[in-house]
Parts: C-alpha cells; structure tokens; sequence
C-alpha cells in the first residue's frame, strides 16, 4: 500500500455539475451490460426468438398462411426475457446494496428512474427488435415460401414490445425492491394469473393480456385498445416504482 | 463542512436519533463514537440523503446534499463497502462512478494504486476480502478529491498497515483543508486519529468537544530515586499519594510542575514525570453508560 499518502499529482477536476439526461441514460445502459446476469439476459433475448423459430420451422411441414404471427409468437419469448432485463435494473440494484452508490452520486430519485427507464426501454427496443429481425430471417431462408407482407410491422411491433415489458418489470422491482420478488411477481402473474383468466374469463384476459396487445397491433387490428392495454400496463408499475422509490430509505 | 441541527429521527414510536446537533470545521478529524445502535449510522445516512430526516437539517458546504449540483464531488462517503454489485470488477464499478462524477478516466488507475486494488481491479467484486471491498469503498470516496469525507467504520477489515495507512490518509486530507467524520469502535486507533470527539449515545450527543479535554487529566505518574523520601515530601506539600501498580507513585489532583517543584525543594532526583490522562475506552463508557 502506499504508506506515504500523497495529494494528487495534479489536481482532480469534477464536473461542476451532475450528469446530464443522456448522459445518465447511458450509465444506466453500461451498468445493465457490466454484468454477467445483464449480459446473459440479453443475450437469451436476442436467441430466443430465432432459436424458436429455428425449431418451428423444422418441426413444421405444412404451409404457412402469414409469417406475422409466428413472428410475433416467437419474438414474445424473446420480449417475455426482456421483464428480467428491466426487474435488474431496478431491483437488482436494492438486492446488491449498489443503490446506496447510486443515489449518493444522484440523489434525485426520480431522474434515476427515468434514466433507468429510458435505459431500459431502449435495450429492450432493441434487442427484441434484433431477436424479431433474426428470427424473420431464419422464416425466410429456410421456412415454408411465403409472402413477407406485414413482417416490418410485426418486427416493429415486438421491439414495443420488447421496450414495454422491459419497462413493466423495471417499474415492479422499483416498486418491490427486491428482484427474486419482482421476478416472482412478473412471472407469475403473465404465466400464471393471465392464462389462469384465460381458461375462467377469455374475453377479459384477450382484453388485459399485454402480450395478446403486441399481437394485435402486429396484425393491425383493435390499434387503439391494444396500445391503451400496453401504455396502462407500463403506466401503473412505473408509477408504483417511482411512489414506493421515493419514500424509501436507503439502509 | 458539514452543519448538522436538531437532526432528528423517528420510526414509528421510536427516536432513533434526538435532536443532534454539530459542525464540522475544514482540517479537522472529528471521530463520531456511539455504542451499537446508537444513532450514528443513521446520522451518517441522513447527512447523505439517503433516509429522510424526521426534523432538523443536515448542510455539507451550505446545502442539503441533494441541492448540491454535484454532491458526490463534494462529500466522499464510505457507509457500507458491502453495497456494491459482486458482478461488477472493481475497476468497472469505479469506472461508472468516475463518469457519474465527470471525472477522468485515469483518476480510477490513481486510485487503485493508491488503496493497492491495482492488480485487483480486473477481478470481480465477488471475489474480493472484506479488507479488499473496505479499500475500493475508499477508493470510490476519494475519486472526486472531495473536500469532505464521511467513513463509517472504515478501519473494518484493515490489516494494521491498513489502519496505519488510513490514518495517515485522513490526518494528510485534514492537513490539505480537508473535513473528516469517521465513526469507529477502534477506540484505540480514533484516539490515535482525530482532533475532536463526538460521542452519542440513545440517539442523543453526550459529548463533544476536542479529545485532549474530553479525555482531560488525572493527576500525575513519577518515578523518583528516593521514592519514600518523595511521597513523603509530597504528603507534606499536601497532595494525595498513591503507590501506582508499576512501582510507580500517583499523584491525584497535581500537575507535573507542582511534583517537579517538590522535588526540586527536597532535592529530589526523577526518573520519570508524565501526566496521567483517562483513557478513551472509560470516557467512552462513562459516556454511554446511561
């Protein structure tokens, strides 16, 4: 260790201020990609999708009426990993203590969040959009002839979908500050709760279901209703996370 | 500086801290001392934003922390080493706090060097000693050169080197202007490091005020060729005598030049003239014993 505890060779110059928006967007970015756990989830994001289709297309014989749904179909289990990405994001940081770091460096709340928010719904955007995009690919190289009529939109469709569900689970680990609790939660409720309404009350699960919204807004069809459906789901967690966020204390 | 009044802190029922006040002057090093569960962690975290206050104000630099435009430029914090991403490598984590602050790159390789993690820095946190996370926590406080720096228990995991070394960090960051708060159950090393004591105990401040004063005098410890011949000469002179534990005499209530100037009169050889001070540990308990 250096036993003789010098000053700075030359003097240490802070910005005079704090980050900036964008800047901060982009700390959020490195920080989500600076582990493992972030890494490994967006990397699943992005092979899940063409993976699946990969499987689809070599298990199926028959022809194929349009290639929206199962490019939807495939890039949801893509934007499905994308809930993970944002719980991280937020809970994670309660989970290992690095949120103490956090909110000492900025201890605006709620800009972090929306850095964090901003953060996440463009890594979500666009690793769903390069898993649709891949997995579109792998449709047309080596799936049954088919016109790609109304594969951009879907394409399109899933990367709001990727940001919308990375979003959803960014605003419930805020809220639950804990991400095997947040995990817990998303997933429960969108493979458990939602099917479970499914089987008792279709018609309300085809309403509320936000993923059955991203098929819907693929396929054109219920525009309005779907994107009220997508934007609700977002708007609730994200405001539960920034109520609960603010009023915590940092232990 | 850092300008605390009336802080205090409620959950539920139950005062955590009870209106604490202080200030804290630029080249000073002020230890806080507290049994466990005093207060002075969550003094600490109220200073820095991090849990709201019930009543009273908390400035560093003549504002709250989070009004400061870029307030970890301002106070280095070292609360919980614990409170990092295990994930992360230790130069990765400084490396996102660096751009946090709108510091240059090369000041997370200084820093390294300085707290030794230099060839630990590509290793991930989860691998790290508890020793090890207490230096990066360190290293991440002193990014910025902030002109205040606040450790909570800073010495845990330290080898002596280490606690010689932070010693020497804190008293040179005085010495440069700098304000220090360090809490410790190290009674002996804060005695070694600070100029000033804080002392809280059931969320209130029961002392403060500098160490030689707080610690204060108690009398005089003196060795002499004649020992007899001097205590009785001392009996005379009208001080209280007492044979010490060493083969030494205490002399209660006296100061080093009142025993000097018997013995002088008697013609009195010395070997050994100290005055006896009250050691930090029973100031301490005398303090938070209630």
């Amino acid at each position: 260790m250096t036993v003789a505890v010098l000053s700075p060779s030359r003097p240490v110059v802070a910005r005079r201020s704090g980050a900036s928006l964008p800047a901060q967007v982009g700390l959020e970015v490195r920080k989500s990609l600076s582990t493992r756990s972030g890494r490994a989830v967006v990397a699943a994001g992005a092979l899940l999708a063409p993976t699946a289709m990969t499987l689809a297309v070599a298990s199926s014989a028959g022809p194929l009426g349009s290639p929206v749904g199962p490019v939807v179909v495939t890039g949801m289990l893509s934007v499905l990993v994308l809930l993970a990405l944002g719980v991280l994001s937020t809970a994670g940081e309660w989970t290992s203590g690095s949120v103490q770091t956090t909110y000492l460096l900025e201890p605006r709340r709620s800009r972090v969040l929306a850095a964090k928010a901003l953060a996440v719904a463009a890594l979500g955007a666009g690793v769903a959009l390069v898993a649709a995009g891949l997995a579109t690919a792998v449709l047309a190289l080596f799936g049954p002839s088919v016109p790609l009529d109304g594969v951009g939109r879907a394409v399109l469709m899933v990367g709001i979908g990727g940001a919308a569900f990375a979003l959803l689970g960014a605003g419930v680990g805020a809220a639950l500050g804990n991400t095997p609790a947040a995990l817990t939660g998303v997933y429960l409720v969108y493979l458990g709760v939602l099917p479970l309404l499914q089987v008792f009350k279709p018609s309300i699960a085809d309403a509320v279901d936000p993923g059955n919204a991203v098929l819907q807004l693929a396929q054109g069809t219920d525009q309005a209703q779907s994107a009220t459906v997508l934007v609700a789901w977002v708007a609730v967690a994200l405001v539960a996370g920034v109520v609960v966020t603010r009023r915590r204390a940092v232990q | 500086m850092i300008t605390v009044t009336g802080l205090t802190k409620q959950y539920g029922g139950r005062t955590v801290v009870d209106d604490v006040s202080f200030t804290l002057e630029p080249g000073t090093v002020t230890g806080f001392l507290g049994p466990n569960g005093a207060g002075k962690t969550t003094t600490m975290r109220m200073v820095a934003g991090l849990v709201p206050a019930t009543r009273g104000s908390a400035l560093v630099d003549g504002r709250p922390y989070a009004a400061l435009p870029n307030p970890g430029a301002v106070l280095g914090t070292l609360l919980d080493a614990a409170a990092v991403h295990p994930g992360r490598t230790g130069r990765t984590h400084l490396r996102l706090i660096a751009d946090a602050l709108g510091v240059p790159a090369a000041r997370v390789d200084e820093v390294l060097e300085l707290v030794d993690l230099a060839a630990a820095g590509r290793r991930r946190i989860k691998g790290y000693s508890l020793g090890m996370r207490q230096r990066l926590g360190i290293a991440a406080a002193l990014l910025a050169d902030p002109p205040v720096l606040m450790f909570d228990e800073p010495a845990n995991g330290l080898d002596p080197e280490g606690i010689r070394w932070m010693r020497s960090l804190l008293r040179d960051h005085a010495a440069r202007g700098g304000t220090v708060l360090l809490s410790s159950h190290l009674l002996g090393e804060v005695e070694h490091t600070v100029d000033r004591l804080l002392v809280i105990g059931g969320g209130r401040i029961v002392a403060d005020g500098p160490v030689a004063s707080l610690l204060g005098t108690d009398g005089v410890s003196v060795r002499a060729v004649d020992p007899a011949g001097l205590a009785r000469a001392l009996t005379v002179a009208g001080h209280a005598v007492a044979p010490g534990t060493d083969g030494e005499l205490v002399v209660s209530g006296a100061s080093p030049a009142e025993v000097g100037a018997v013995a002088a009169a008697g013609g009195l050889a010395l070997t050994d003239l100290r005055p006896l001070q009250r050691g930090l540990e029973d100031v301490f308990f005398s303090l938070t014993a209630a």
